[in-house]
């Protein structure tokens, strides 16, 4: 019997991969900083010890969508947008360096400045901890600049540098965690910090997903996988003529 | 099963919490001394159903994998601390805090909560008490007779009683601060209470040392913005049809491998 029904059923089953990724993306078009994942697939043909004729279908997420996502402004001084390209260095949950677009961050109970997944962000000099203080701002090299508690306003000084990086994009990938990291990279390996990234204060960046591009997308994964079904039905009633054919009148 | 239907289901349960929190805001919206929420999505975990790198034959590897989100969730909710306008009411035991800090609240319980609400009125005693009721902390106590009674910014109740004309001094009303304001848990009635997250209550006296002044005869508005709120309602409610598109895509796939094979 011909493997077209096995080749239908792994181009359905593909296509449901496709949809949950894209079904990711747009569950996720409210997240502060989200990066959509792109979704594609593609053919692999079965090698072996005969003539290669067949081809399976194989779902991938080659990669991320850089593009920037829509700024908000939300008045809170502590909220951050990066300026076109450019990272936050935050710490994971192992303690290692990682890159996110994240930038809604507050003060926690320590005065440690953590963004809304609770990651510690990193400046030049390590995690960032800010005193008490009365009024803080952020310039757009990411300078922390706070004026303490009972200061007056002329003594308002820069303590910390937010540590802001530009790696290559290309060898960014996004982990498990849904936070970047450099593929191939040692644990433990740090990034320079880049001069040139600009942040604004009082804004965060919305996620990248288009909801018009996803929704489509889903919509022709839909119509994708009603074809490989059609398929295997097609393949099936193939299957029964044949056997029709060979029975004995 | 199909596991888009539950990657849309979280986006869903997510948009859900989102609106709610929206819709508290506008219910607040003329809330004397209340901060908005912030509802704070985050992506959940993702699930490596092909490495990357992983070898596709004996010398050939595959260039990317496929690595599945599992949705979104919302991480909390995160109180906005900004100042609300200040609205004039000439009442003489409506307060408001013109910058950092918060009044102190006696609990029947014997714990302190922290409040911006500066409602404040009188009981059968002459303490002042906030709209439950809850004494102020420290308590002070209006004497009978009194004529006028006046708060100075920093803080200080002075009365003068009928008969005197030099006002006396009767008690200090303090103001606590917090490192982080929005680790404190909002417990209803205006009321909040010291956690973990929000460091402990640093007392002081209003208009020194970076507190703010107290202002009588003003109340501090809502700092919810309608205008913002219905901006966000609106995404929240297209993210949902949109995540509800899916739940129906997903199911229909199912549906017609069901009645086609």
């Amino acid at each position: 019997m011909d493997r077209a029904l096995y080749i239908a059923m792994s181009g359905a089953k593909q296509n449901t991969l496709g949809q949950t990724a894209e079904a990711n993306n747009l569950a996720n078009v409210s997240t502060t900083g989200f990066r959509r994942d792109f979704e594609q697939a593609r053919s692999m043909p079965v090698f072996g010890d005969y003539y290669p004729t067949r081809a399976y279908a194989m779902e991938e997420r080659p990669a991320s969508d850089f593009n920037p996502g829509p700024l908000v402004e939300t008045g809170n001084d502590l909220d951050l947008a990066i300026d076109n390209q450019g990272w936050f260095a935050v710490l994971d949950a192992n303690g290692n360096e990682a890159y996110t677009r994240r930038g809604d961050f507050q003060v926690d109970g320590l005065g440690r400045l953590v963004n809304g997944q609770n990651q510690q962000l990193i400046g030049a000099g390590g995690p960032i901890v800010l005193p008490p203080y009365e009024k803080v701002q952020i310039a757009a090299d990411g300078t922390v600049s706070i004026q303490g508690v009972g200061e007056e306003p002329a003594v308002i000084a820069g303590i910390e540098q937010i540590k802001l990086v530009n790696p290559d994009l290309t060898q960014m990938e996004k982990g498990e965690d849904g936070l970047f990291r450099l593929r191939d990279a040692e644990p433990g390996a740090i990034q320079p910090a880049d001069p040139t990234v600009q942040v604004a204060s009082g804004y965060v960046e919305g996620s990248n997903v288009s909801a018009v591009h996803s929704l489509t997308q889903i919509m022709s994964l839909h119509r994708q996988y009603e074809m490989q079904v059609k398929m295997m039905s097609t393949a099936d009633e193939n299957a029964q003529t044949t056997a029709s054919i060979m029975e004995i009148q | 099963m199909h596991s888009a239907l539950w990657v849309s289901k979280t986006g869903l349960n997510a948009q859900d919490h989102g609106l709610t929190t929206i819709s508290n805001n506008l219910a607040n919206v003329s809330t004397t001394g209340f901060k908005k929420d912030r509802a704070v999505f985050e992506d959940l975990i993702y699930q490596i159903q092909r490495q990357p790198g992983a070898l596709s034959s004996q010398d050939s590897r595959l260039p990317s994998g496929l690595q599945l989100g599992t949705g979104v969730k919302v991480a909390g909710t995160q109180k906005i601390h900004t100042t609300g306008s200040l609205e004039e009411t000439s009442q003489p035991l409506d307060l408001a805090i013109n910058g950092r800090g918060f009044f102190q609240i006696a609990l029947p319980d014997g714990q302190i909560a922290y409040t911006r609400d500066g409602t404040f009125h009188m009981d059968a005693e002459g303490n002042i008490v906030n709209s439950q009721g809850y004494l102020l902390e420290p308590n002070i106590t209006i004497p009978d007779q009194t004529n006028t009674m006046t708060i100075s910014r920093d803080g200080i109740v002075s009365v003068t009683q009928f008969g005197d004309t030099t006002p006396q001094e009767i008690g200090q009303i303090d103001v606590v601060d917090f490192i982080n304001p929005t680790g404190l848990q909002a417990v209803g009635g205006n009321l909040f209470l010291e956690t973990a997250a929000s460091g402990a209550p640093e007392i002081g006296v209003a208009s020194e040392d970076g507190f703010g002044s107290i202002e009588q005869g003003f109340l501090e508005n809502s700092n919810v913005k309608v205008v913002e709120e219905m901006v966000k309602m609106i995404t929240v409610q297209r993210a949902y049809e949109m995540n509800s598109k899916v739940v129906s895509s997903a199911d229909q796939m199912l549906q017609y491998l069901a009645q086609n094979t």
